[in-house]
């Protein structure tokens, strides 16, 4: 039929910027597949972060339907989503990745998150799982370190940090360079190794910390539910298909990326893998604790999703 | 005529004494960001609340400058041509561009306050490490987009008495109440 | 409709209604609405909201109140007449001295501060009275005000260096330690210029006549009155230099200065602080409606396709890969006549980046080329932050035109400067290859 020949074009605003790796290999590769796959009938048209809207709006956004797509940290629907803050990562939860994956797409975590993005409109899907790294300036061999420490950070890790002993402030990503580098602080996160490595971070920060802060789901796209409803059965499903894969391609590719990147930061600039003194992880796997039992108590959803995941570290045999 | 008159100066006389309330808070912004540089320089003990305090009440006093401003004529605008033109033609062209400035602020009222409500309905706090309610600073967005309209409803009637010569309201009058605070004029 | 019609209409309607006398703020909000509705429909209107929240919570924003406070407090004090007289003996001998000497105050101010703003309302409140007073041309001292103080955001400390590191994927230490030999081969071009004009045309920028330049002695008691700006100067740039603040934190380490030259200058009470913070807020709530409407109208144009617009002039230029760059910076400077400088970047820098790589041109030679054409477009009528900002702080007398008029021989001695640092790249190139 005709109508279904017509080419339909969703406007798609990233929270990353442009030369962020992300924006090509995540958004980049969906724009791609729906494309391709829809033999042109679904068209995306690309925002770099802060276009349109603002990272922090572009829930909001979608969440009307001004939007149709958007991609976003599931920390900027804090207030929307009361699952929020376990998708954005627990700290020291989870070992590796592949945890986390299963965690969200086989116990069911993604499923919760959805259910609860469905309330206002949005269809939730995880872009990947991967983990959060510091790097530090000098490295971190004690627990007398860490608390000496002034970082760089930013939502539930700036409070884990603080609370852990550390002086945790937050600097706008636009001037995290310039106060790493003349000492305002001695360390930060951005991401891990890649988002360290494209803002520059190991040129003047040689130390990378290992294990991660946490491992979650930190970046998500998000659909708006009007804009999917008004699709052609076929294509709704083509969507919701790419997604589910996308998670499953990036989360792997993004590890990948991550080593690779690591490797060269180790080659090119000198940089030395800072593993944490079995004592500093230990006082720092406690603080994280009381911490989770917080997020616990923002709503019925957190503490069932909390007790899941509690559970699951049992097993893994990690509690 | 003589209610419009009040209106006009009561309008100007509100956002007036709110401008000069809000100025004050340069104050609160400069302690608190030598606050957090002396904690964390001095003490290494940076806080979770001062800088995003201090933007807090940076978000309210720009947008709460819009009605005080327009009532001190104090949004800049290109005289390049328009000041070729007599106080009457003026008037015109700003009872013509009016349009332009009602539709911008209209939408933004509208806008402004549908996002005001919604964060006020769940007392939205920010979600950082501090928490704190942002909702106040959300609802500055309506609030001062409807003092500035109103300003806009004065400067409205203030041209129409001026291009048709009404007794409403009188520009000399005006002019020397303008200019009376000392320093004031920018 | 197309894309090309739509900018031209776009653009066009802008145009009318800024030369209409409609403030700026409301011109560029208003025509951003109308887009809108008729390109997406009512419920974008949301999205100029959004941006005015967005806007509100940007933290590098929150240095301008904070540097217009600490110029206005400084300003009340006599720190700065003092400073000018001291200049005046020193320098007043040569014909434009006293230009030249604020062009190098303008640099150490921008070495201070990450924006643009910020440097032009300090000295347009300390530099221009002082000029003016003695005898120099209004469009003379218009014109160093705005081109100097625009240098914020060349000099680094600058935010839009990070911008652009942020876009392009270059390393933000590299584009500070590129920007810093242009930086300075502009002040010297300007000086030079400064120097020919005055020498050509003496009444522009009058010498102190010999019988008033002052002892020996004079000069140096005077070198006293230079210490409290060097000590501001000290607590803003050492505390960033020192790892003690952020370039936004070192602001208020700026406005701290300032409150100690009142208090030693005995001028420091309730009426001057009160007057300081009323004409900051004044100023600050200028700028901040027209940023607000500002990042909405290049939001709306985003959404109009304006990306697709430039990829499509990009395929059609002739001239190689020179031919492309000439072109770019065209595009960059057109666009900085109209639109601010962030929504230029988010709006080009897709398009250009990937196209000078290809070319086999360095990111951070064109980055410097940007930036300084992101600072022409600050001080480029009609539209530009370095002139809203001096409007706000001239006196009466001078309008609109007077500072349209006295930019057009700096931009052209800046786009000079732009042709050299094209010619000879090692300009750029040089401190980050050997820093880095
Ligand atoms: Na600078
Ligand atoms: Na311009």
């Amino acid at each position: 039929p005709a109508a279904a020949q017509e080419t339909i074009t969703w406007k798609v605003q990233s929270h990353w910027p442009g030369a962020s790796s992300s924006y090509k290999d995540s958004l980049g590769r969906l724009k791609d597949q729906i494309e391709e796959r829809s033999d042109g009938r679904l068209k995306l048209q690309l925002f770099e972060a802060g276009s349109l809207f603002k990272a922090q709006e572009t829930f909001n956004a979608v969440s009307r339907g001004i939007l149709e797509m958007g991609t976003i940290s599931p920390s900027y629907a804090s207030d929307k989503m009361s699952l929020a803050g376990i998708a954005s990562g627990l700290p020291f939860a989870f070992r590796n990745v592949w945890e986390a994956a299963y965690f969200h797409q086989v116990l069911g975590f993604e499923e919760m998150l959805r259910e609860e993005a469905a309330q206002h409109g949005v269809y939730y899907s995880t872009d990947k799982v991967y983990p959060t790294e510091m790097v530090v300036k000098e490295p971190i061999e004690s627990w007398e370190d860490f608390t000496s420490l002034k970082i760089r950070s930013s939502g539930a890790l700036q409070k884990f940090l603080t609370e852990a002993g550390a002086a945790a402030s937050y600097i706008p990503g636009g001037e995290l360079y310039t106060a790493l580098d003349s000492g305002i602080v001695d360390g930060a996160h951005w991401g891990a190794a890649q988002g360290a490595y494209s803002m520059a971070l190991y040129e003047i920060a040689k130390y990378h910390v290992q294990p991660a802060l946490n491992i979650a789901g930190t970046d998500a796209i998000i659909v708006s539910q009007k804009a999917l409803d008004k699709l052609p059965a076929d294509l709704q499903k083509l969507v919701k298909d790419v997604l589910q894969e996308q998670f499953w391609y990036r989360t792997n590719e993004y590890q990948y990326k991550e080593r690779v990147t690591l490797a060269k930061a180790i080659e090119e600039e000198g940089v030395k893998i800072n593993t944490l003194p079995d004592d500093v992880q230990d006082r720092l796997v406690q603080v994280a604790q009381e911490m989770w039992d917080e997020e616990g108590k923002r709503s019925d959803n957190a503490a069932e999703a909390l007790q899941m995941l509690k559970d699951y570290l049992g097993k893994l045999g990690y509690l | 005529m003589r209610a419009i008159t009040a209106f006009m100066n009561g309008v100007t006389r509100l956002n007036n004494a709110i401008g000069q309330w809000v100025s004050y808070l340069v104050f609160g912004m400069f302690i608190f960001i030598l606050l957090e540089v002396f904690l964390r320089y001095a003490f290494n003990s940076p806080t979770v609340w001062t800088n995003e305090l201090t933007q807090l009440l940076f978000g309210a006093y720009a947008v709460l400058s819009g009605g005080y401003l327009m009532a001190h004529r104090g949004h800049v605008n290109v005289d390049l041509i328009y000041s070729m033109f007599g106080t009457r033609v003026r008037a015109v062209i700003d009872i013509f561009t009016s349009i332009l400035f009602f539709i911008f602020t209209l939408a933004l009222l509208w806008f402004g306050y549908d996002m005001a409500q919604e964060s006020i309905g769940n007392w939205e706090t920010s979600y950082s490490a501090w928490n704190p309610p942002i909702w106040p600073v959300k609802a500055c967005i309506p609030i001062a987009t409807a003092l500035l309209v109103l300003q806009g409803i004065v400067k409205l009637l203030e041209d129409i008495a001026i291009a048709c010569n009404l007794s409403y309201y009188d520009p000399e009058k005006d002019k020397v109440v303008e200019e009376d605070p000392k320093g004031e004029q920018l | 409709m197309s894309i090309e019609a739509l900018t031209l209409l776009f653009f066009g309607s802008l145009l009318f209604f800024v030369f209409l006398g409609l403030p700026l703020a409301f011109v560029l909000g208003g025509v951003s609405v109308v887009f809108l509705y008729f390109t997406w429909g009512f419920d974008s209107f949301y999205m100029v909201a959004s941006q005015i929240w967005s806007t509100m919570g940007s933290f590098t924003l929150v240095a301008i109140p904070l540097f217009v406070f600490m110029a206005m407090i400084l300003e009340r004090t006599g720190v700065a007449k003092d400073l000018y007289r001291t200049m005046h003996l020193w320098f007043g001998g040569v014909r434009g001295g006293l230009a030249i000497g604020t062009l190098v105050i303008c640099a150490i101010f921008a070495a201070m501060v990450g924006i643009s703003g910020a440097a032009v309302v300090a000295m347009g409140t300390i530099a221009l009275p002082a000029m003016l007073a003695r005898g120099y041309d209004r469009s003379m001292c218009l014109g160093v005000i705005n081109t100097g103080g625009g240098w914020g955001i060349l000099i680094p400390p600058s935010i839009m260096m990070i911008l652009y590191a942020l876009i392009s994927g270059v390393s933000v230490g590299k584009m500070f330690a590129a920007g810093v030999l242009p930086g300075i081969l502009l002040m010297v071009l300007t000086a030079i210029y400064i120097l020919i004009r005055s020498n050509l045309q003496p009444h522009l920028a009058p010498a102190l006549p010999p019988e008033e330049r002052g002892t020996m002695r004079e000069k140096l008691v005077a070198l006293r009155s230079i210490a409290l700006p060097v000590l501001i100067v000290f607590m803003v740039l050492g505390s960033i230099m020192g790892g003690i603040t952020t370039p936004t934190e070192a602001a208020a380490m700026g406005v701290l200065g300032s409150l100690i030259a009142a208090a030693v200058y005995r001028k420091l009470d309730l009426p001057l602080l009160k007057e300081a913070s009323v004409r900051t807020f004044k100023l600050t709530g200028m700028i901040m409606w027209i940023l607000f409407a500002a990042h909405a109208f290049s939001a709306a144009y985003q959404s109009m396709g304006a990306q697709a617009l430039i990829e499509g002039f990009m395929t059609h230029i002739p001239g190689g890969p020179w031919g492309i760059i000439i072109a770019m910076m065209l595009i960059t400077f057109i666009l900085g006549m109209v639109l601010d400088p962030v929504g230029i970047m988010l709006i080009t820098l897709p398009v250009f980046l990937p196209i000078v790589e290809s070319l086999g041109f360095d990111p951070i030679w064109f980055g410097i080329l940007f930036v300084i054409n992101m600072e022409i477009g600050y001080m480029t009528p009609p539209f530009g932050f370095n002139l809203f900002y001096l409007k706000g702080i001239v006196p009466p007398g001078i309008t609109m035109k007077d500072i349209y008029k006295s930019v057009i021989p700096f931009v052209i001695v800046e786009i000079i400067g732009l042709a050299i640092l094209m010619i000879f790249p090692e300009i750029v190139t040089y401190l980050p290859d050997l820093l880095f």
